[in-house]
């Protein structure tokens, strides 16, 4: 992939409201890739910002159902097939005995799924990020809120961006190299 | 999500609850009085039934107050947003205990142990009832310890109920640590008493069986049903002010996560008790599943599986389901009437082998639903939907990421 000289332009605001607002007014101004930083979660942030639902969890909804498929098809291959052991004269394929198993494989898959497919989907763990090249970034996990918007999206413009951000009355406004 | 206009909303029941309550009192009377005909005409049928009504009933009253426990000691926006609703639930309990005096008057027709032993064929029955009857199992006994259980609920109603009414007032005393004192014994108090009054109500209906699990069982059946109540009322309030302000997404979403964990727990439970009795296979554990299996009640047993457990969870696994309080309203509806279904299953079999619903079945906790819905409109429209002056009000009346900054 080629790289683009600039990852984005990147604007500080004071409040959570703030940055609520502009990423509204960025995503109405046809803006796509555009995302936002900010020391605690913030309620309808993402759905400002227009984000779409991620995969995660129809990777965890298939290895939860891999996992329950795998822990019966064990158990019975364990107690019908390959070591048939009489249990209070209870048939060998007796379901209700499988069943907390199955349930546990469920959870168990269905757990590492959610973790690996999280890292797989989001690209952690990610040792370098161009957003940090911006030294006043390091107040985003302190008290500042950040909205940048990508240079890989169609309607980005160096000028025409910097100024559309410039009008948000932000705090701070830089252009971040990648 | 304007912050300003919030603080200044009116709080007040819509009249569409007024309007609830007089139609409920209406369809109460109404199936009331066919009830009590069946009653003269068909005095078994009717007490069973009785019981079956009286046990969804107070199921919802009940697991309301467990809820509104639960969200005294936790916390969170998700309780508080019907926290009046739970509330109004909770303070029919006054009510329950009235309707619980035919459960006294029907004794000797609900409960074998409460008839004559010489009339009991069954001779291992016999020996085993001459012991039981003369410690536990006493008709005086069994009244005594329900006034005993009303008395705790009814405390404990009493105490959440008059220190929530301070707090709609302005210069309302700070009643957290107090709603905490009471919520945490409350809870531990809620599950030994609904335990035993699961033993004396529902299983000794069948006294030669044992199952350690099954006030559980009743209790998170109690839970579930409040939990559903709780979200069809609030799709009720939601089409007026101040419930459409005040009840967003996240907060249904929590609605929903509770109906799936309830549900999970509810299968897990039964599942459990299944799953012992299964593996021990002794005759005195097993009459409970041999006789629910066969007889037509194993297609009740199986539609509980499918339409009470594996269809609800696999719809309510989906987050858009459990966020749209327009779709998951449905879904509580219909639990409910597994709600029902269950009960039915557990009570009824205790008196037929075969499966059979009688009218009384379907007239009775229609009767009682109509008198208890009625009681808990009123309630419910005598208290604002949120106590203003509560500390906890913010959650609702301010947008989340504001009460950080």
């Amino acid at each position: 992939m080629k790289r683009e000289p600039m990852y984005g332009i990147m604007a500080e605001f004071d409040s959570a409201q703030a940055l609520i607002d502009a990423a509204k007014r960025t995503h109405e101004a046809g803006y796509k890739k555009i995302d936002a930083y900010s020391p605690f979660p913030i309620e309808g942030l993402a759905e400002e910002l227009g984000f779409h639902r991620d995969e995660v969890p129809l990777v965890v909804l298939i290895g939860g159902i891999v996992g329950g498929l795998t822990g019966y098809l064990m158990q019975y291959w364990m107690s019908a097939v390959d070591y048939p052991l009489n249990i209070g004269g209870k048939p060998y394929h007796s379901w209700p005995a499988f069943i907390v198993i199955t349930f546990e494989m469920t959870i168990l898959f269905a757990g590492i799924s959610a973790v690996f497919g999280m890292l797989a989907l989001n690209g952690l763990p990610m040792p370098y990020h161009p957003v940090f090249n911006v030294p006043r970034f390091a107040l985003a996990s302190k008290d500042r809120f950040f909205l940048i918007v990508f240079s890989s999206d169609p309607k980005y413009d160096p000028a025409g961006t910097f100024d559309f951000l410039q009008a948000l009355e932000p705090r701070s406004i830089s252009e971040v190299p990648s | 999500m304007s912050a300003a206009a919030t603080p200044h909303l009116d709080l007040t029941a819509p009249e569409v609850v007024k309007k609830i309550s007089q139609r409920s009192l209406v369809i109460g009377i109404v199936f009331a009085m066919i009830a009590a005909i069946l009653a003269f005409l068909r005095p078994d049928e009717f007490y069973r039934a009785y019981l079956l009504g009286f046990m969804c009933w107070l199921g919802v009253a009940l697991g309301s107050m467990a809820i509104l426990m639960i969200r005294h000691l936790t916390g969170g926006g998700w309780g508080t947003v019907i926290r009046r609703i739970l509330g109004a639930a909770m303070r029919t309990l006054p009510l329950l205990a009235a309707l619980f005096v035919p459960v006294i008057l029907g004794i000797h027709r609900l409960y074998i142990w409460a008839q004559p032993l010489g009339n009991i064929e069954d001779k291992h029955l016999r020996e085993h009832l001459e012991k039981l009857t003369q410690t536990y199992l006493t008709v005086n006994g069994f009244i005594i310890r329900a006034i005993f259980y009303f008395a705790v609920w009814n405390l404990i109603s009493f105490l959440l109920s008059k220190w929530s009414k301070q707090t709609d007032h302005a210069g309302a005393p700070d009643n957290s640590e107090r709603f905490k004192a009471v919520s945490g014994p409350g809870l531990i108090l809620y599950g030994f008493t609904i335990s035993f009054a699961a033993i004396d109500w529902v299983m000794s209906l069948d006294p030669s069986w044992i199952s350690t699990i099954f006030g559980l069982v009743i209790l998170i059946g109690e839970v579930l049903s409040a939990m559903c109540f709780a979200v069809v009322v609030e799709r009720i309030l939601y089409d007026y002010k101040p419930m459409s302000e005040m009840l967003t997404p996240d907060f249904v979403h929590d609605h929903g996560k509770w109906m799936l964990a309830f549900t999970m727990v509810w299968a897990y439970f039964n599942f459990s008790q299944w799953l012992i009795i299964w593996a021990g296979n002794l005759p005195s554990e097993i009459t409970f599943y041999l006789t629910r299996l066969h007889g037509g009640w194993g297609s009740i047993g199986l539609i509980l599986v499918l339409f009470a457990f594996v269809i609800p969870f696999a719809m309510l696994l989906s987050r858009p389901f459990k966020r749209d309080i327009r779709r998951l309203v449905w879904l509580a509806a219909w639990m409910l009437l597994m709600r029902y279904l269950d009960l039915f299953w557990i009570i009824e079999p205790n008196f037929s082998k075969t499966f059979v619903l009688t009218l009384a079945d379907v007239v009775v906790p229609i009767a009682i639903g109509g008198i208890w819905l009625w009681y808990f409109s009123r309630n419910l429209a005598s208290l604002p939907l949120l106590p203003a002056y509560d500390p906890d009000a913010h959650e609702v009346l301010q947008p989340t990421h504001e009460m950080h900054v």
